[in-house]
């Protein structure tokens, strides 16, 4: 928080106890707030005026208050976005060398998983949320929520689409030591190739362990996996074959 | 942007056409207009939907909701009647479009609920506490009735927020950060889904802020959610949304619940609103 920030949240606090102490009346933010850049207003209202329950227990034993600060990678790609600017290319390479500083690799080595597993966590949005319905990790392992944004077996059809499909990844890309390590690399934290990408970095923020990226992987990869089968004849595309 | 002066705003106001009767325009037409004039697979998913609008449930609220507005109720045995909506006492008619507003008697930005929490105090005499004003969720409470009420006297009319005031100015740059403000284990923010124009979280379209013949419907609460069976509120929407993206629970009638309600609806500037809607 920086000198004049401070110097801002005292001001507004000042308002509010002279307002308060006066009448019984709300108090008058105005000067404070004016003063006051959209980005300095936007974080004295999430930290400073109530905004949220930030005292709240989350299940990685943190606060809610954890949460909602920001990290170098979360504040610069929010700036860009609210812009509306495509990302330069400086900016892009020191966001993309967080991402590289960030990633730990398995002690054996990156490996393959088990697909069924990897299914499970690929179709579960559970996990992280806190608030008014609380998740609870005792009860249910958290999920990866892959298919919010993904399409991944052919045979699905709740599928998201705000990311690629990834329908036949392995099939198309093969399984080399080189295609499991970007695997892992874009799971654990997809910013080292796309930078300020909207996919979560699930290896970084802890929210899938190392285990999890590899099941994930192997959901991915693995020529077992439905994601890698060939997509389900329609009567449509025989129709047109036959034709 | 200049400053106005307080005398200059309320004169502006007095001097606004009074909305008629006539300008209002049931929900379902509203949206069929929207999807006449647009392409948007967000306002067609659900066919159903689309067909059941003019028997949605929130209809009844809205007129229960009515009831209440106009009844002596509270300590002080007052109706709502004197309320200020920003528009003055006891204008309801297109209040609901204008709102996040600045009141001169609070000297804040308010938003329909921390408006009506407002009217139901200082006028009918309820306590913070009291379940009439304490209740916000759920189709029988008071709260939920009387924004229903409310809202559904804006239908048709197109979204305007006034952006006179420093302090509107103010909330609605803040909202804008808010929304775009990336945080949490998941890394989102509400831009994260609602900058996709036509794209699916599983199987439900996203709505666009960036398309306000889709943002239009995506404000447009109170709504009946018919996953819920309930009508629900702008605040238990963004309630839900902060859920999702795994950041604390937002807290109703705070200035960054406000602020984003603000951003949100400046956004849609313009566009019809369907009040009260129905969605999945």
């Amino acid at each position: 928080m920086t000198n004049r920030h401070l110097a801002l949240t005292a001001t507004a606090a000042l308002l509010f106890m002279l307002a308060t102490a006066t009448t019984a009346a709300p108090p008058a933010p105005e000067a404070a707030y004016t003063a006051m850049s959209p980005e300095e207003l936007a974080d004295y209202l999430i930290f400073e005026a109530g905004g949220f329950d930030l005292d709240a227990q989350t299940q990685d034993g943190g606060t809610a208050r954890e949460r909602m600060t920001q990290d170098r990678t979360q504040k610069v790609c929010s700036a860009i976005a609210r812009s509306g600017k495509d990302l330069d290319r400086a900016t892009a390479a020191k966001i993309s060398a967080l991402a590289d500083d960030s990633i730990e690799y398995p002690d054996g080595g990156v490996e393959l998983g088990d697909w069924k597993r990897g299914e499970e966590i690929a179709r579960s949005g559970y996990g992280y949320r806190i608030g008014h319905r609380v998740d609870d990790h005792d009860s249910r392992t958290p999920g990866g929520n892959c298919y919010a944004c993904h399409q991944l077996d052919p045979n699905e059809i709740a599928y998201g689409t705000v990311g690629p499909s990834l329908t036949g990844y392995g099939r198309l890309r093969g399984a080399s030591d080189a295609m499991l390590k970007h695997t892992y690399q874009i799971l654990y934290n997809p910013n080292l190739f796309f930078p300020c990408t909207t996919m979560p970095r699930f290896g970084h923020h802890g929210t899938l362990t190392q285990a999890q990226i590899a099941d994930v992987m192997a959901y991915l990869l693995d020529p077992e996996s439905p994601v890698n089968q060939e997509p389900p004849k329609t009567a449509d595309a025989e129709q047109a074959a036959a034709d | 942007m200049p400053r106005r002066s307080a005398l200059a705003a309320g004169m502006a106001a007095t001097l606004t056409l009074p909305v008629l009767a006539g300008d209002l325009r049931a929900p379902e037409d509203v949206l069929q207009t929207l999807i006449d004039d647009n392409e948007s697979a967000y306002l067609t998913q659900s066919e159903q939907n689309i067909m059941m609008m003019p028997d949605n449930a929130a209809l009844w609220t809205a007129e229960e909701g009515k009831e209440l507005f106009f009844e002596a109720r509270g300590p002080n045995n007052e109706s709502l009647e004197t309320c200020d909506l920003g528009k003055g006492p006891g204008v309801v008619d297109g209040a609901y479009v204008e709102l996040p507003r600045f009141f001169e008697d609070t000297g804040r930005v308010m938003d329909l609920e921390s408006r009506l929490v407002y009217c139901m105090t200082s006028i009918q005499g309820f306590a913070p506490d009291d379940p009439e004003v304490k209740q916000r969720h759920g189709s029988d409470s008071d709260m939920m009735k009387l924004q229903t009420f409310i809202a559904s006297r804006s239908s048709g009319l197109p979204w305007n927020p006034p952006m006179d005031h420093p302090l509107e100015q103010a909330m609605r740059d803040a909202g804008e950060v808010l929304f775009y403000r990336r945080a949490g284990t998941s890394d989102f923010s509400c831009s994260t889904c609602h900058t996709n124009t036509g794209n699916r979280i599983r199987a439900s379209v996203l709505p666009s802020i960036n398309q306000p013949h889709e943002w239009t419907k995506a404000i447009s609460w109170p709504a009946f959610r018919v996953g819920h069976q309930q009508v629900r509120s702008s605040n238990h929407r963004i309630r839900g949304c902060y859920w999702q993206m795994r950041q604390p629970q937002s807290i109703p009638g705070s200035e960054a619940a406000i602020a984003l309600m603000s951003f949100w609806t400046d956004a849609a500037r313009g566009a019809p609103a369907i009040l009260p809607d129905k969605k999945r």
